[in-house]
């Protein structure tokens, strides 16, 4: 399910799924535009599990989804309810105490 | 008559080596200590004879009382010294043969086999297989021997495997298992699995080498254990295992971390910056986020991300925010029952993913998500053991035979895949897991034991049969593999009367 969250279309254009249609082009435009000269602001997009690289490919993926209004309402399905996005990649969790990773060398085995 | 003392010693020397290897309470230091003096005594008495020997020029003599005399009580500390850290194969391979009269090539192949997974060369590899494979039929010291062929390669997952499934064989050389033992205590303290390492202690699956008794100290100490080791006792048993530089760490109590949860986020309600359409929507895909974000995930999460979900696509508010948005979009007839079924597949094709990854069970929640998992889980994991039990029986009809140790292999394969699945499944799977895995698994006991004479995976193959045919009470499966495994197993240890 992460990939309908991560590369959600809304979240690809970097817009709210309240944006109209013309907003949705014209922000396209722009970040292909931006994107063709290299601009560093526009080479990530924030997504909840932290952020992913935008490629023009997948902004003209993400336009092309917004134009069916089928797949424009599943996108608004999970972008709405989404949980906030976040600029950096969450913690990981801490699990069990474990001793130095080279204890089985220093106890005479291997791998 | 002058050897008479010195054999008698030896000859305790190995028995309270034996005896130790057989308990895990006081004795334990008794038999350590006596073992200890007594190897101290033959080595110095070998020596002052060797060196006489050598002083009026009988040095061939002196040397073979260095080989036969001095080498053998000295063998653990040599070869874990100076033999596996330099990986003298064959070196390893011969002190370890002086140790035991008893089939000395198992313990034997099994230190060179250690010496090799320090240093592996693939001559080292190759001279190891040969003599392996000359070994037939298949017992405990050829899979220990082929797990640390594999550690050699770096292969921490068949090691472990394959050191496990050790357990399994009816032949048992103490030697080996102590080898096998001391492998997967290592292993475990290596990974902080201390629970698993405190499980194996308790059930004394293997006999204890000194390093693996102190391991197993650590390991009940720290998942608070009804009778852990004292300070004390602790601290003695790190004096008598090797490598106390190294261990000397694990003496002090683990610091334990704060907690630190990657924890995610349900999207805002009323007053957030971004309100959530339907109320039951947000925490569905936040339990299903933080479940795809955990490394070890539980079935209480999964649990929890069933149960939103069924929650959420069942909610009237879900249906009618859909409803108007397919309005205002234009969307085409028949999209919000579409999106729905769309979006319980896709949660259910993720929800499947990481129960399988995890080995999880389906949880009980009904509903679109609930019940597809559940039926996901089941069928995907009765297919794959059905095929896999399948192509392994196949294999008696077109007469493609294996190598001893490449069918303990593939049977083990599909014993820990059966077993991950039931115990993901629970009882109703096993149930239906159980007449494919005994018809096969019975078929090819029998072609094991009657056409290969590999009595003892054979009688591994029926042992196991029995124990699941009494876990889900096939009362005629019972009966047969109770026969089966009544009969005598010969092995190389001698003749292991069926129970």
């Amino acid at each position: 399910m992460a990939p309908n969250v991560v590369d959600n279309p809304f979240l690809v254009l970097g817009l709210s799924p309240d944006v109209s249609r013309i907003e949705i082009e014209r922000e396209a435009h722009k970040l292909l535009g931006m994107l063709e000269l290299g601009f560093a602001d526009v080479q990530t997009y924030a997504t909840p599990l932290g952020p992913r690289p935008r490629t023009a490919e997948a902004v003209r993926a993400a336009v092309a989804a917004l134009r069916d209004p089928y797949q424009r309402l599943v996108a608004e399905l999970w972008a709405r309810h989404a949980p906030p996005v976040k600029a950096s990649a969450p913690v990981e969790t801490a699990e069990e105490s474990r001793p130095a990773p080279s204890l089985r060398r220093a106890l005479g085995w291997r791998p | 008559m002058y050897a008479l003392p010195f054999l008698v010693i030896m000859r305790l020397h190995r028995l309270a080596l034996d005896a130790r290897r057989r308990d895990r309470t006081w004795r334990y230091y008794a038999y350590s200590v006596v073992a200890g003096t007594l190897a101290a005594i033959l080595a110095v008495v070998a020596l002052l004879a060797a060196y006489a020997m050598w002083e009026v020029g009988w040095w061939p003599l002196a040397i073979a009382m260095l080989v036969m005399f001095v080498a053998p009580p000295l063998q653990p500390v040599l070869s874990r010294r100076i033999f596996v850290p330099l990986g003298l194969v064959r070196t390893a391979f011969w002190a370890g043969h002086f140790v035991s009269m008893d089939d000395s090539d198992a313990y034997a192949l099994c230190c060179a086999a250690w010496a090799h997974a320090r240093k592996p060369t693939p001559a080292g590899e190759a001279w190891i297989t040969a003599r392996r494979d000359k070994r037939i039929p298949l017992g405990d010291s050829e899979i220990v021997v082929t797990a640390l062929l594999a550690a050699g390669r770096g292969d921490v997952e068949t090691t472990r495997q394959l050191m496990r499934s050790a357990s399994y064989m009816v032949e048992n050389h103490p030697l080996v298992r102590e080898v096998a033992g001391e492998w997967l205590a290592v292993d475990a303290a290596e990974r902080g699995a201390w629970a698993e390492l405190h499980a194996s202690a308790i059930s004394a699956r293997y006999p204890a080498s000194a390093l693996t008794y102190f391991l197993e100290g650590v390991a009940a100490r720290r998942v608070d254990a009804k009778k852990p080791p004292g300070d004390f006792e602790l601290r003695a048993r790190w004096l008598l295992a090797p490598h106390r530089r190294a261990t000397r760490m694990l003496l002090r109590e683990p610091a334990v971390a704060p907690p630190r949860s990657a924890t995610i986020e349900a999207a805002p309600g009323e007053g957030g910056a971004r309100q959530a359409a339907v109320a039951s929507l947000p925490r569905a895909v936040a339990a299903h986020l933080e479940l795809s974000q955990t490394r070890k995930p539980s079935l209480d999460a999964l649990a929890e991300a069933v149960t939103a979900w069924d929650a959420a696509l069942v909610d009237g508010e879900t249906q009618k925010w859909l409803a108007r948005r397919a309005l205002e979009l234009d969307a085409p007839l028949g999209a919000v029952d579409r999106a729905i079924r769309e979006v319980a597949l896709a949660v259910t094709d993720d929800l499947a993913r990481l129960a399988d990854a995890a080995s999880l069970g389906a949880p009980t929640a009904h509903g679109p998500v609930g019940d597809a998992l559940a039926r996901r889980l089941r069928h995907g994991r009765l297919d794959a053991l059905e095929s896999g039990f399948t192509r392994w029986e196949q294999r008696r009809h077109t007469g493609s035979v294996r190598a001893p140790i490449d069918e303990w292999r593939e049977w083990v394969a599909l014993r820990t895949a059966y077993e991950a699945a039931v115990s993901a499944g629970g009882l109703e799977l096993r149930r239906l897991a159980f007449p494919h895995a005994y018809s096969k698994g019975t078929s090819m006991a029998v072609w094991l034991w009657n056409s290969r004479n590999e009595y003892a995976l054979s009688h591994a193959i029926s042992a196991w049969l029995r124990e699941e045919a009494m876990a889900v009470g096939d009362t005629e499966a019972i009966e047969l593999c109770t026969r089966n495994c009544k009969l005598n197993v010969p092995t190389r240890t001698g003749d292991v009367r069926g129970a």
